[in-house]
């Protein structure tokens, strides 16, 4: 079905024929010209530039001057000079754990009993009714951080693209999360020693089991032991140690701060803070220590004793300081599509529009090693085309694809309000 | 002790002038009866002093801050009334909207060119819980909700207001001039709730709306039969709930009559023993008296629609319902029976009653004829930004057929807000003669960028983004990060000392 469309009217393409043909093909390829291309990449922002997908990839971006005289794709998009960014990356969620909050048979996202090991992806929902609804801010993937339980360990993060389908979680247990600070029962204290504890004992046994297998080596045949078998946990804290999963750490106080980027640096931790409210207090040494920090861009009130510091310039002025921050609506599942308006909000209150944009793609996306995040060559084609700027509340998704795949964007609310806002002589309910 | 029926008119005119103007015909035919009937067949023998109930308890002291006559000029001003004035001018003098329009002109005012600026009414909530969740959140400050009885009409949230409250500055810095401060929800009476002026003040009365109604708060749904069900006490069905209802307002019709009847009789001559005092009755026969408004937590369109009913079997008025996420499925029911729907743009999903939002929902109840159409935020961070709230309803619903614009948009969280308080006489739009509560935006509100620089109350700036002067702290914030070298202290109060000009 190789054959080029020469589309005149983007509206046309966009909920006409162009969503008919990319549900029956699978790997079309779509050419979007005439874009002006926010790669958040080395590019920065090119006008009229054209972006080529193929087979759920970016497979060319060029700049007005590159542009081929003939492009051949399944599919020509006439971008009409609007915005092209990659697809947001929401974070610090439920997203799929949770559909009514206080129905309490649809809560997935902790468990008493869960610890370090708890893997809440195998509870993961994609039918939920939030997915297509987050659709509509722009979200294209998501970093879901499941409660736990009341250990310091409360399990493991995952990532899920939007699309919808059975395939949508991209990365099961690829990060740790541990909750720091101050809570209503017992001490602060014993949440980071336990923490300090448990890293401490695992290097121990780590080394201990490393030097066993030396020894094994070098026995003679007869004299060789069995390896023993380390624990799930002890698997989980090996990884952290080897830094092959992030360490996201919720901690708000400037004195939690400092503690775990003392341990990231004994232990060699890939560190990432969550909410460091107080982090503006201690901004330089995070910087230093090279540690992103992942926080609300509005949470401006003293919450906590913890978050004395909170302000709206928070995010700005730690990008300042060289922090790489990751904007998340913190907590919020439901209305995660809200997340351009958050950074809208940073953006008014002095971040840079393209560091704004980068704190909710390319900073998620390199964080948690995903393949988007950029309109760069090679990415994943998760892209958004906006009807203006994308941070901007007058503005929607005009368009939206997924590993190259155009997305709807109706959700379960448009077809509520359809129901009461169209005339009938019967009742509601026979209008579908 | 009890208003005229004028002025029980007059406080509802906004609300529901057909039911209560035949509640207040009744009401005089049967006084009228009665007395009568008593002067004609009792003796009269001495009287005792007159009981009579203090309704003002608690009075406000707020006094505006000073002020100066000012005259805004070359903005964009949304009034609050649907319109929009293009390069236009406000002026403002003493404490009073004094004239609005094109190429206005004053000898004695201030006057701050504001070219670029867009000028709107104050901006109220009706639904807040500043001072009484306060923040930080911590339980020592858990002041919101009385969960120990279903009905605890008894209790006024203005007991529990924390002033100091942080958010109460930054809902300023967000345009907000007057708010309603109303207990939780988990009763079905929750108690009455108090408006506020967007004032700092170290008294919850320094803040009191001197001229606004109390509300009643009482709450629908989820929350009471959650809260009270899992105790084994009643209610925990919503037919529980409704029972429960009834039975308060078969009390309060009873507590009324007792009072009617002694005031009658002591008009009468005679010397009646007055009935006991009960706070709890005291506020409900506040609303059946039509001097205290209902505000209904109230999300779901079958649950409204009762409480309408409710409200005709005890001759009351409804009010406004909150958090009414269901509210565009019986627009028209709302706008015939005068009902304001209070409303989020896009809060869903935390409860079952919560599950059927649509974002347009605002813009559907507002589409009727004689509605009234509420975005307020229930939240200390929405708050800050209720304009950006309208915003996204007013985009949304544009997106969807309708043709909404910044004028129609901004009577939500202004007029509208005002007529469900019960203040809109004196705010809620700038019209001359209304209080002036004013806000400058650095550019059109409903935009994610938008930022209020300078926010008036009765004339008076209470807040300017870019002058410290004009940016209050709250008692708990202040002293919070002293620098404790000496040095450093002694260097910063050089600094300061340089910066600042000699007053002497």
């Amino acid at each position: 079905m190789k054959h080029t469309h020469l589309l005149t009217s983007l509206r046309c393409a966009l909920f006409g024929a162009f969503a008919v043909t990319t549900s029956q093909v699978q790997a079309e390829s779509i050419a979007i010209t005439n874009a002006t291309v926010y790669t958040v990449a080395e590019q920065g922002i090119l006008s009229q530039a054209t972006v080529v997908i193929d087979d759920g990839k970016i497979i060319a971006v060029y700049s007005k001057d590159e542009v081929p005289k003939s492009l051949s794709a399944d599919t020509l998009i006439d971008a009409k000079g609007r915005i092209l960014t990659p697809g947001f990356i929401a974070s610090q969620n439920l997203l799929g754990l949770v559909e009514v909050g206080a129905v309490s048979a649809t809560r997935d996202g902790s468990d008493k009993k869960a610890d370090l090991t708890f893997d809440a992806s195998l509870a993961f929902n994609p039918k939920s009714s939030l997915i297509a609804y987050a659709r509509k801010g722009g979200i294209t993937s998501n970093l879901v951080m499941p409660h736990g339980g009341d250990k310091v360990f409360t399990g493991q993060s995952f990532i899920v693209n939007l699309s919808g389908e059975f395939d949508s979680v991209i990365s099961q247990t690829n990060a740790v999360i541990v909750s720091l600070g101050s809570s209503r029962k017992g001490s602060r204290a014993l949440k980071l020693q336990t923490l300090a504890n448990e890293l401490e004992d695992a290097q121990k046994s780590l080394a201990k089991a490393e030097k066993a297998e030396a020894k094994n080596k070098k026995a003679k045949a007869k004299d060789k032991k069995e390896a023993k078998e380390p624990s799930r946990s002890q698997k989980v804290l090996y990884a952290l140690l080897a830094g092959e999963k992030p360490l996201l750490a919720y901690a708000d106080r400037a004195t939690d701060i400092l503690a775990l980027l003392k341990l990231k640096q004994q232990y060699k931790l890939d560190l990432v803070l969550v909410g460091a409210s107080d982090a503006v207090l201690v901004s330089d040494e995070i910087a230093k220590a090279n540690v992103t920090v992942m926080m609300s861009a509005i949470d401006n009130l003293p919450s906590s004793f913890d978050s004395l510091h909170n302000s709206l310039a928070n995010v700005a002025k730690l990008t300042k300081a060289g922090v790489k921050v990751i904007i998340s609506n913190s907590g919020e599942s439901h209305n995660i599509n809200q997340l351009r308006f958050d950074a809208g909000v940073a953006i008014a209150n002095g971040l840079a529009e393209t560091t704004a944009l980068a704190a909710i793609t390319a900073n998620v996306a390199d964080t948690f090693n995903l393949n988007s995040g950029r309109i760069v060559v090679g990415k994943n084609a998760d892209l958004v085309l906006w009807s203006n700027d994308p941070f901007e509340i007058s503005t929607k998704v005009d368009a939206m694809w997924i590993n190259g795949q155009a997305m709807s964007l109706k959700s379960r609310q448009d077809v509520l309000r359809e129901r009461y806002t169209t005339d009938s002589n019967m009742p509601r309910a026979y209008t579908k | 002790m009890h208003k005229t029926s004028l002025s029980r008119t007059l406080i509802f005119s906004n609300l529901a002038n057909k039911v209560i103007n035949k509640k207040s015909a009744l009401t005089l035919f049967s006084t009228s009866l009665l007395t009568l009937g008593l002067t004609a067949c009792l003796p009269n023998e001495k009287q005792d002093a007159k009981v009579v109930i203090n309704k003002n308890p608690y009075p406000s002291t707020y006094q505006a801050l000073p002020a100066q006559n000012t005259l805004l000029t070359n903005a964009t001003i949304l009034t609050g009334t649907g319109e929009r004035l293009d390069d236009a001018d406000i002026l403002l003098v003493n404490g009073k909207v004094m004239q609005v329009g094109n190429d206005l002109a004053s000898e004695n005012a201030n006057v701050i060119d504001m070219t670029g600026k867009w000028i709107t009414p104050g901006i109220i909530d009706v639904h807040s819980h500043l001072g009484v969740y306060p923040n930080p959140q911590v339980e020592s400050h858990s002041d919101g909700n009385e969960m120990t009885s279903p009905n605890t009409s008894e209790v006024w949230s203005e007991h529990s207001v924390w002033p100091q409250d942080p958010a109460f500055q930054a809902a300023r810095a967000g345009g907000v001039t007057s708010l309603q401060i109303l207990p939780g929800s988990a009763n079905l009476f929750g108690g009455r709730g108090v408006t506020l002026r967007n004032v700092p003040s170290h008294t919850m009365q320094g803040m009191k709306f001197a001229d606004a109604p109390y509300g009643l708060k009482m709450a629908c749904g989820e929350n009471p039969k959650r809260v009270y069900g899992s105790r084994k006490v009643s209610p925990s069905t919503r037919m529980g709930n409704v029972a429960g209802y009834r039975t308060a307002w078969l009390a309060a019709t009873e507590y009324k009559r007792e009072w009617d009847k002694y005031d009658s009789d002591y008009s009468a001559g005679k010397n009646p023993q007055a009935p006991t005092r009960d706070l709890e009755l005291d506020t409900l026969m506040g609303v059946l008296e039509g001097e205290i408004l209902i505000h209904n937590h109230c999300y779901k369109a079958e649950e409204m629609a009762v409480m309408i009913d409710l409200s005709n079997e005890f001759n009351y008025h409804s009010g406004t319902f909150h958090h009414a996420i269901e509210a565009y499925k019986i627009a028209d029911l709302l706008a015939a029976n005068g009902n304001c729907a209070a409303m989020w743009p896009d809060w869903w999903g935390f409860k079952m009653e919560a599950f059927d939002m649509v974002e347009e929902n605002a813009a559907i109840v507002d589409a009727v004829k004689n509605s009234c159409a509420v975005v307020h935020s229930d939240s200390s961070t929405t708050i800050q930004r209720l304009n950006q709230e309208a915003a996204k309803v007013m985009y949304r619903a544009n997106e969807n057929g309708f043709a909404l614009k910044e004028e129609d948009a901004i009577k939500w969280i202004t007029a509208n807000a005002a007529k469900s308080l019960g203040i809109s006489e004196h705010v809620g739009s700038l019209v001359a003669g209304k209080n002036a509560d004013v806000v400058v935006w650095n550019t059109n509100p409903f935009s994610v960028y938008a930022q209020a620089e300078q926010v008036f109350i009765d004339g008076a700036k209470v807040y300017d983004r870019f002058d410290d002067k004009y940016q209050a702290q709250s008692d708990f914030l202040l002293g919070q990060n002293l620098d404790n070298l000496l040095d450093k202290q002694v260097e910063n109060q050089v600094t300061k000392a340089s910066t600042t000009p000699s007053t002497k």
